[in-house]
């Protein structure tokens, strides 16, 4: 090895040695929205969240491998009757939503993809479920659940797990997002978008009554009895395919003293 | 005749006196075992008992406030008696619990905290409790390390709650 070769040899290992490990992938970004449904304090309600994933420059983003949403304290889930029944994942993804117990209904929704071939205006899913799974650890989970339409045929079944939290979060629902081939053997898909709720709102539940089946609307988690100055803090962390992190944060408004 | 007339009568005399003395002895003994198991009838000195409790309670809701469930129902196993739970979700993996207890003419005080898990239809808690006052015959009542178990029917947020283990009085 020449002088003047090993020279652009050790000034190419200095150089890459500069650049960060992460600087191959393109960076994300990630915005939020919350609300609740009714917003009263310390009144059961629908929380309703959603968000929106892309790189930073406006294309659709790796696909995402984990999202952690953290919920503010106070939210109370002492009395609510959300998920009275479980349904089992294999069930689910059998049969889909009929799969399920009604009881075990929690909140649904609808979300965005694009597929690696597509034209880059995204796919609509119309319809998802959110249900409540059995628990493997002693915490509560949520079923996410949703049947691809073309050009994605793959269902959408991930599993969300709420954890105690700390400081202005009280709890966080922390969701594995494993990879949705878009066809059989194909690219995976990038989650752009999904809204959900986790609520009564438009859900019913059954009981026997007298050996009688009666609708009832289940009751919700309850919006915390006091607002933090600012209004409830919620916060999430995605985690995509290629290494990126993004997180996103937003606060629903105290209410006002008259609704609250 | 009147020899063993009066050895009869002497005999019933003996007789009497003996069955006197296990009257008087079973009396003393008696009163000796209820002083050791509990308070004296003149309310004298404490004599401490250990009591091995095994209960088993069954509660409905009363009312609610914020994260506490307040409880009533009746209790029977060891103890019968009412009892009071007043359930605080403390997060969504653990609780605390005030429990009260009351046999008649007295009460068992105990604080418990423990595992919070909530699965369909019910809602499971377990830990240990306290007890830490009485009153009545469960004066000075005071323990730790009793088990503390029970679920919750979270439609109707009915409790079955079980309390086992030793506590002293």
């Amino acid at each position: 090895m020449t002088a003047r070769a090993f020279g652009i040899g050790a000034l190419t290992c200095v150089l890459l040695a500069l650049v960060p490990a992460g600087a191959v992938a393109v960076a994300e970004r990630a915005s939020l929205q919350a609300s609740f449904s009714p917003d009263r304090l310390a009144t059961p309600t629908t929380i309703s969240f959603s968000f929106e994933l892309s790189t930073l420059a406006g294309t659709a983003p790796a696909p995402l491998t984990r999202i952690d949403l953290r919920m503010p304290a106070g939210l109370n889930y002492t009395t609510t009757t959300l998920g009275l029944a479980l349904c089992n994942p294999e069930a689910l993804v059998a049969h889909g939503l009929s799969g399920c117990p009604a009881n075990s209904r929690l909140g649904y929704g609808d979300a965005a993809v694009e597929v690696p071939f597509g034209s880059g205006a995204g796919h609509e899913i119309p319809e998802i479920q959110a249900v409540a799974g059995p628990s493997k650890s002693g915490n509560m989970e949520v079923l996410f659940y949703a049947k691809g339409l073309y050009p994605v045929l793959a269902q959408l079944a991930f599993t969300g797990e709420v954890l105690p939290d700390s400081g202005l979060f009280g709890s966080q629902l922390a969701t594995s997002v494993p990879l949705i081939a878009s066809v059989p053997g194909g690219p995976d898909v990038s989650i752009t978008r999904v809204s959900t709720t986790i609520g009564p709102r438009h859900l019913t539940y059954y009981k026997r009554v007298h050996g009688r089946r009666v609708a009832f609307t289940p009751r919700g988690v309850a919006v915390p009895a006091r607002c933090p100055r600012g209004g409830f803090p919620f916060a999430a962390s995605f985690a995509f395919l290629d290494g990126t992190e993004a997180s996103a944060t937003t606060t629903v408004p105290c209410p006002s003293r008259r609704d609250g | 005749m009147p020899f063993h007339m009066t050895a009869r009568r002497m005999g019933c005399r003996v007789t009497k006196a003996v069955a006197l003395s296990v009257v008087v002895a079973l009396t003393v003994a008696v009163g000796a075992l209820t002083v050791a198991s509990g308070t004296s009838a003149a309310g004298g000195a404490h004599v401490a008992r250990t009591i091995s409790l095994s209960e088993t309670g069954h509660l409905h809701l009363t009312s609610h406030k914020g994260f506490t469930l307040n409880e009533q129902g009746t209790t029977g196993g060891t103890i019968d008696g009412t009892i009071y739970i007043h359930l605080h979700v403390v997060s969504t993996d653990r609780v605390t619990a005030e429990v009260n207890i009351y046999p008649t003419g007295s009460s068992i005080t105990g604080s418990a905290s423990g595992s919070y898990r909530s699965s369909g239809a019910l809602a499971t808690f377990d830990g240990t409790m306290s007890v830490i006052h009485g009153s009545g015959a469960y004066a000075h009542a005071n323990g730790s390390g009793l088990r503390f178990t029970g679920t919750i029917a979270r439609a109707n947020d009915a409790v079955t709650v079980h309390v086992s283990g030793s506590f002293r009085t």
